[in-house]
């Protein structure tokens, strides 16, 4: 077996030095009432030119991808990723490396998880950032749980214009602490001001919202944390399309408490889902009851700088049913993809590809507008992402989208249940598309 | 080494955009001014090419296992084929939009249902979520899928069972379920003490979270016995995957009594660490707990497969879309290479190199148990405390050989919590891979006895050497603007 290397001579020698005789005397550990003695009913090996064929068989299954360009986003964006990033990327080094518990054989990985912490922390104004959690979905949450401990409260109000998705995993994390949840409605697509002012009381720990939120709308933080300070609740900002970051107020100047972030736009493929990036940013105060791995900067014997992980004392292996989480692998290749994302794209090319994705967006929108086979559902300001009422039956919109090679836009009922929703879609759009597309996409929908 | 902001000349970019910019759009009829910013954010300014050394400089900095040998006990760090990587890179996979139809994913949904189908056969479970992204993250699913299912039947459960020879997650994710954890003491032979088990396992307790081998990598005989404790007093058998390379072929977790499995497919099944991750910690369940998983299961009608609701007992959602993809391809490709035969090799292999590395080792190195072990043996650095050496010490100078150290102070509990080092030379390994190692290690022995401030000033070689970390959790700089401010404090 090609990845196997001992011959059986080998074996046999390494038995013999062993003192044994066979491999079932090492493992005489298993009793024989557990050993499973048949063949197990998998195909049998394949060869890897077999193996290739096999799965490019699979993968063409599906639609040609490649061709085919989102107007979808709804929490995971198809932006481009730079070549050299991809290169880069397959460098054994960072692929085949472990946790950098080895400071020693591990400043790549560590130098680039600070540098990682710096551009995140610069673009969210916070002070500190955690680079890696799982995905956006779970680092909500664990934002949730944060805030429970911090205030020591037990009510939390999210916003129903969170990814439906985020709002389940909060819910299933928080299920066995059992707080007090409270759904704040929108109003015209973005947070209903004065439904926050009736439900936000010394019981509530944090409100949860999402900026730009999952229609899209650009929400007035300052005014959210404003009101939410006055008692005492903290305010996490969900961020899905972290692309925003480069053209928006950063939270931090807003007054925002936690970023929950999802890091996915920052040079990482789609994947159908995953692997992305979960990050947390938030305030030096807030520090030690942070989830997850942080690094730090200090010198080795020789004076040089270096970089190791700290404040562990916040972490599983260290501090076991006491830990601020119990997350331990998370997705620290996803952490250097994003880091040379954004050196790629610097200061101007991040400014630009974020200011490109909201034109883009809002000239598709006046397009679709202008056919007269859309109108609006809000008036209101939105990042990269819009809804829209079709007039015509949405399974035809669907229909004549994917034969003209684009990936629909969401429909939203399938996560709004609101009768004035029926028909409704959430459009995306990106630096991939061009004004071809665009126009393309606004004269196939006007016919 | 610079960091990238240093590297930072103004007015240098690194991007490339359409010339297109949309130009007639106006930023202000986009943007409210409540979200408007007066300056761009202070990113490096870099071109392409000072990326790509400035990246690959970094990479050098690195220990992978393509380098060598990466015996990490419990992180079974074996060879990652590389013909997997090209396969979940395929423009197919990698642009497919998480919502997008499900009939322009099949191929996706095809892999995550016949994967579901192979994992079952291989553990002897019933049905997985592909959704958990790690090996933590598939522990919190198992406790939240047990406190699910005990509610629904009126028990009211609180306590979770963790062997004192756990890893941390274990405990860690009973307790972000709300169980209130209790410790089962290990027995000389570093396996589950039967009689306290016994003691502790009562009404209130739902159920042991177990690896088999254990955590210090041995099978533990009385599995039967553990098994019945915990079903007999109606607790549910937790599988802890993190070293299932022992048990490929051999032991089914689910023929076992295990009710929950997780696998670590970062593990086990030969997908990269990349650093820390992205890796994928499936669980699988027997057939009365299949309502409870998360959301969604893949299911076929006979002709097209769908992503289907996982119905009103489910658990929920522990993450947004539906499983780290990439990774699953990966571990469909190299199971499909393996096949049944493979996959008993692997374990195989890995079993009679860690005993090797124990047989060649334990007259250096006084062995924590004197038995043999699954796939990674733990031996200790106590004989040369004399000398004033530490099982660190021992580590650091492994690196002045090139080799990366193995897992170390783990296991942390008695009876054999001192200097322990836990070897894990997966079934990638061959005999002259772990014949330089033991050479090495024991000419290190050597080194301890005679010269020890070889080893206490270790390593010598690497790009750095040892790190200050009292300082570095005292006063955190944890980006590059806090050490900007420190030096401002100084001058």
């Amino acid at each position: 077996m090609r990845y196997i290397p001992n011959t059986e001579e080998q074996k046999e020698e390494m038995l013999k030095d062993i003192g044994v005789t066979s491999f079932e005397d090492l493992i005489e550990g298993v009793p024989t009432g557990v050993r499973f003695k048949g063949k197990l009913n998998i195909p049998e090996a394949i060869s890897e030119p077999e193996l290739e064929e096999k799965v490019y068989e699979t993968a063409k299954k599906n639609s040609d991808f490649f061709l085919m360009k989102p107007l979808i986003g709804a929490g995971a964006y198809r932006h481009y990723v730079p070549q050299a990033e991809k290169f880069l990327l397959q460098r054994e080094e960072f692929w085949t490396s472990y946790t950098p518990y080895q400071p020693e054989l591990s400043q790549g990985t560590l130098q680039s998880m600070f540098e990682f912490q710096t551009y995140l922390a610069r673009l969210t104004k916070m002070d500190v950032v955690i680079p890696s959690l799982y995905d956006g979905a779970s680092a909500t949450a664990e934002a949730a749980l944060m805030s429970l401990r911090l205030t020591h409260r037990n009510g939390i109000i999210i916003s129903a214009a969170l990814h439906p998705h985020y709002r389940e995993t909060v819910a299933t994390y928080l299920a066995p602490h059992s707080p007090k949840v409270i759904e704040l409605p929108y109003q015209d697509g973005l947070v209903d001001i004065a439904k926050m002012k009736e439900s936000i009381n010394d019981d509530m720990a944090c409100v949860i919202v999402q900026n730009p939120n999952f229609f899209g709308g650009i929400e007035n933080m300052t005014e959210l944390c404003g009101l939410a300070h006055s008692k005492g609740t903290l305010v996490i900002n969900a961020i899905a399309e972290s692309m925003s970051l480069g053209l928006l107020k950063a939270p931090g100047g807003m007054g925002v408490d936690i970023v929950a972030g999802e890091a996915q736009s920052f040079g990482m493929d789609l994947n159908f889902g995953g692997p992305y990036d979960g990050y947390l940013a938030t305030k030096k105060q807030f520090l030690r009851q942070l989830p997850g791995r942080i690094v730090g900067e200090t010198k080795d014997i020789d004076g040089k700088r270096v970089f190791v992980m700290t404040m562990r004392a916040r972490e599983q292996d260290i501090r076991r049913e006491k830990a601020t989480s119990n997350i331990c692998s998370n997705h620290g290749l996803n952490v250097t993809a994003a880091n040379i994302y954004l050196s790629l794209m610097g200061r101007e090319g991040l400014y630009q590809v974020s200011l490109v994705n909201t034109k883009a967006a809002h000239y598709l929108e006046k397009l679709l507008l202008k056919s007269g086979k859309f109108e609006k559902v809000f008036d209101y300001p939105f990042y990269n992402e819009f809804l829209l009422k079709s007039k015509n039956s949405v399974s035809i919109v669907n229909e004549k989208l994917l034969e003209n090679n684009f990936i629909p836009p969401l429909e939203i009922s399938k996560f709004y249940k609101e009768e004035r929703f029926r028909g409704v879609l959430l459009f995306a759009a990106t630096e991939v598309l061009s004004r071809e597309d665009l126009n393309k996409v606004a004269k196939i929908l006007s016919e | 080494m610079k960091l990238i902001f240093e590297r930072s000349i103004k007015g240098r970019d690194g991007y490339s955009l359409r010339a297109d910019l949309f130009d007639e759009v106006s930023i202000k009829d986009c943007i409210p001014d409540y979200a408007a910013i007066d300056a761009k954010k202070n990113l490096s300014e870099v071109s392409e090419v000072d990326v790509v050394r400035h990246f690959t400089k970094l990479s050098k900095f690195n220990y992978g296992v393509d380098d060598g040998l990466y015996p990490l006990g419990s992180c079974t760090m074996k060879y990652n084929p590389k013909v997997n990587e090209k396969l979940a890179s395929l423009d197919n996979f990698i642009y497919a939009h998480p919502l997008a139809p499900d009939e322009t994913v099949q191929g996706c949904l095809e892999i995550m249902y016949e994967l579901n189908k192979l994992f079952c056969e291989i553990t002897g479970v019933d049905q997985y979520t592909m959704a958990p992204a790690a090996g933590a993250h598939g522990e919190l699913t198992g406790n939240l899928i047990m406190r699910k299912y005990f509610g629904d039947r009126g028990e009211k459960r609180y306590k979770m069972l963790v062997p004192d020879s756990a890893h941390g997650t274990n405990p860690a994710s009973a307790a972000m379920s709300s169980f209130k954890m209790v410790e089962v003491k290990s027995n000389e032979k570093g396996t589950v003490d039967i009689q306290q088990l016994d003691e502790v396992m009562d009404g209130d307790t739902a159920g042991l979270m177990l690896t088999n081998p254990n955590t210090v990598g041995l099978y533990d005989e009385r599995i039967q016995d553990i098994e019945k404790i915990v079903h007999g007093k109606g607790g549910l058998l937790y599988y802890d995957g993190a070293n299932l390379n022992a048990s490929l072929g051999i032991i089914r977790p689910g023929d076992a009594g295990f009710d929950i499995v997780h696998l670590n497919l970062h593990k086990t099944f030969s997908t990269p660490h990349g650093g820390g991750g992205p890796g994928a910690g499936v669980i699988g369940v027997k057939e009365f707990l299949i309502p409870y998983l998360p959301t969604p299961i893949v299911t076929f009608d006979g002709k097209k497969y769908h992503l289907s609701d996982a119905g009103e007992k489910s658990i929920g959602m522990v993450r947004a879309f539906w499983a780290n993809f990439a990774v699953l391809v990966k571990t469909y490709a190299w199971i499909l290479s393996m096949g049944p035969d493979g996959l008993c090799s692997v374990c195989e292999a890995s079993v009679i190199n860690a005993n090797y590395v124990l047989a060649k080792l334990k007259k250096y190195y006084r062995p924590a148990y004197d038995r043999y072990c699954g796939h990674e043996c733990v031996i200790t650095g106590r004989d040369y405390k004399k000398y004033g050496v530490t099982t660190l010490d021992i580590a650091k100078r492994l690196m002045d050989y090139g080799i990366h150290p193995s897992t170390i102070y783990f296991p942390h509990f008695e009876p054999c919590a001192q200097e322990t080092m836990m070897i894990e030379p997966p079934e990638s390994e061959s005999k002259e891979v772990l014949d330089e190692f033991i050479d090495t290690m024991i000419k290190i022995s050597n080194e301890a006895k005679t010269n020890p401030e070889l080893l206490k000033s270790a390593p010598h070689t690497t790009p750095i050497r040892r790190t200050d970390d009292v300082t570095a959790a005292r006063r955190p700089i944890l980006n590059y603007d806090d050490e900007l401010n420190v030096k401002d404090e100084l001058k």
